[in-house]
């Protein structure tokens, strides 16, 4: 009872949030100094042509009646065509989505797990020079700029080494050295939770309980250290998510692997602009439906949430 | 005779804890200089401000300067980094990059925390619908990643330094907004803002006198933490080909352009990302420092 009365009202309140992420996209449009047509379809457009896009976007009714008109055909599954490529938008995203997916996700589980891994260690030595190491080598990962680290990664380990793979997506070794630079990138965020959570429950009665009581150490580390660790670590993945797809980004771009990330690029520095809102769209709708599913996760496995729904 | 001694041991009290409270800024120096790393970076930090204000003195070269009889020339005595795809002189260029980035990087921060904290101030203070409407503001443009909503921004707007400015601006806000309004909550709870009221005082004064000077250093602190940030985004802006444009010399646009020659010339890219690391993570080191010496009780806790 509580926990549905949660469900709903969590529901509910993605809704002005997926509301005002269509509104701030469609409004991007408007900060062309001038007028959006004439600046896609440059210089040399035909009046014809300009004729046709300003129909497709309505650019000649008011504001809002605009927003509407797009609003609608994008529930439709409408994201305008691409003028460069002269493709729909979807058709576009759909043949390239898959790459970025992959990088994200390979990506996010690098860096889970490296994270998780130095924030045990660093709980479990806490400051020692172990400790002390961790936190160091985060800082100087979060210091380099992604593109940079891919760029000297794929000199490195390409061009001088031969390890991998370099130019475009060719099998799964030449996945490891993008996802590597985004893990590097991104496991600071979560050893640091994983380090205060363990370093929190390591302090806790039951677990001196249960070594007293004999249970070998990996296991009470294991068993209950890990699973209190959940909730601050599926914050993490929500929060870091958009930070993760924005790496991808970039780093597919340096690897030329030719997905989501070097369309919005390219898109952007064309002006082809119903691609670059069509990808804003869906990569900020996949952030708000992430931050949901993990707020629905944790209602599930934290008792307390449950509570203080049912309360309310 | 007792009684004297008292009053002296009182007296002397007082003093000290007159001089604790007006050296606070002091005991915050204090705990920010005995951590070494914070030092180092202040050091870092010193040595590129240094080198954005005597960039002219520190090379013969003009970071203008083209000669096409000597393009992606090695490292040598004359050019000591060697010379870029124009036969530019790139430690010159490197060098006066450090302007650009700095001044780009504050620009951002200044932009995006007057935004953040007057938000954050009104959410805080107000509270009702304005902290409803701001804070869902605030939700809405967190679901964009900031990168690639400033690339959008910028491309739309066309590229330029102060248009990368403004539209990281525009998005990196919300951060110093939440962070102010917390602030600013617990600040409204607390017994001398209580008190404050309870002796008559003003809204208005309680504000002056009460809140901001509580919140400024939060402020001041969430500034330098941001400049990481700041730094990165405008550097990969221009990296991507949407931030500041050449011939203007950016650290970004530099490690851009020394990608197509990464075989012939791969000191190109490595110094420029180099000059990057080197800055952020000098304000990296200052931002850790720093919050640690205002808040000392959640230092490794």
């Amino acid at each position: 009872m509580g926990k549905s009365g949660y469900v709903v009202r969590r529901l509910l309140r993605t809704i002005p949030i997926v509301i005002g992420v269509t509104l701030v996209t469609f409004l991007i449009l408007h900060f062309t100094p001038g007028d959006p047509v004439r600046i896609m379809l440059g210089p040399y457009a035909t009046q014809e042509n300009i004729a046709i896009l300003k129909e497709q976007y309505g650019l000649d009714h008011p504001l809002h009646i605009q927003y509407i008109t797009w609003l609608g055909n994008i529930l439709q599954g409408e994201f305008g065509t691409s003028i460069r490529y002269n493709r729909p938008v979807l058709e576009l995203v759909q043949d390239r989505v898959g790459i970025t997916l992959m990088l994200t996700l390979s990506g996010l589980f690098i860096s889970v797990t490296l994270g998780s891994v130095l924030g045990i260690f660093a709980a479990l030595r806490q400051n020692s020079w172990l400790d002390y190491l961790c936190t160091f080598q985060a800082m100087f990962w979060i210091s380099i700029p992604g593109f940079w680290l891919a760029i000297i990664f794929l000199y490195i380990f390409g061009l001088q080494l031969r390890w991998v793979p370099i130019g475009g997506l060719t099998g799964f070794s030449s996945v490891i050295l993008p996802a590597l630079v985004i893990g590097l990138q991104e496991e600071a965020w979560f050893a640091r939770p994983m380090r205060a959570e363990m370093l929190g429950v390591l302090n806790e009665g039951y677990i001196s309980a249960a070594r007293a009581k004999g249970v070998k150490y990996i296991r009470v580390v294991g068993i209950h250290a890990l699973r209190n660790v959940m909730i601050p670590m599926i914050t993490m993945l929500a929060l870091r998510l958009p930070w993760v797809i924005a790496g991808s980004v970039v780093v597919e771009v340096v690897f030329a692997w030719g997905g989501m990330g070097s369309l919005l690029v390219n898109s952007v520095l064309a002006r082809d602009f119903p691609v670059v809102q069509g990808i804003l769209l869906i990569i900020a709708i996949t952030v708000v439906l992430a931050n949901l599913l993990a707020d629905l996760v944790y209602s599930l496995i934290d008792p307390r949430i449950r509570v203080e729904g049912g309360k309310k | 005779m007792n009684t004297a001694v008292n009053i002296e041991n009182i007296e002397k009290e007082i003093k000290e804890l007159k001089q604790k409270r007006t050296s606070q800024l002091f005991l915050t120096w204090l705990r920010f200089k005995r951590n070494r790393l914070s030092m180092v970076g202040l050091s870092f930090v010193l040595v590129i401000i240094f080198i954005a204000i005597f960039a002219p003195l520190l090379t013969p070269y003009d970071p203008y300067d083209t000669n096409p009889f000597r393009r992606l020339e090695n490292p040598s005595r004359e050019h000591l980094l060697g010379t870029d795809e124009l036969g530019r002189d790139l430690l010159t260029r490197l060098l006066y990059g450090s302007r650009i980035a700095l001044q780009v990087g504050i620009l951002i921060v200044l932009f995006e925390g007057f935004i953040g904290i007057t938000l954050g101030l009104l959410a805080g203070y107000l509270g009702r619908w304005v902290d409803e409407i701001i804070m869902r503001l605030v939700d809405i443009l967190r679901s964009f990643p900031v990168i690639i909503l400033a690339m959008a921004i910028a491309g739309i707007m066309g590229q330029g330094l102060y248009n990368v400015v403004i539209a990281i601006g525009l998005v990196g806000w919300t951060t110093y907004a939440r962070m102010v309004r917390g602030k600013i909550l617990s600040i409204k709870e607390s017994e001398f803002v209580e008190a404050a009221f309870s002796i008559g005082e003003s809204t208005p004064s309680v504000i002056l006198r009460y809140i901001l000077p509580n919140v400024l250093p939060t402020a001041v602190i969430m500034i330098c933490i941001m400049m990481p940030t700041a730094l990165i985004a405008s550097a990969t802006l221009s990296f991507l080909g949407v931030g500041v444009q050449p011939p203007l010399p950016c650290w970004g646009s530099i490690a851009a352009a020394g990608r197509d020659y990464i075989t012939r010339a791969p000191w190109i890219s490595t110094s420029a990302g180099f000059f990057i690391m080197f800055t952020v993570l000098g304000f990296n080191f200052i931002g850790d420092g720093l919050r640690d010496a205002f808040d000392p009780t959640s230092k490794r806790n």
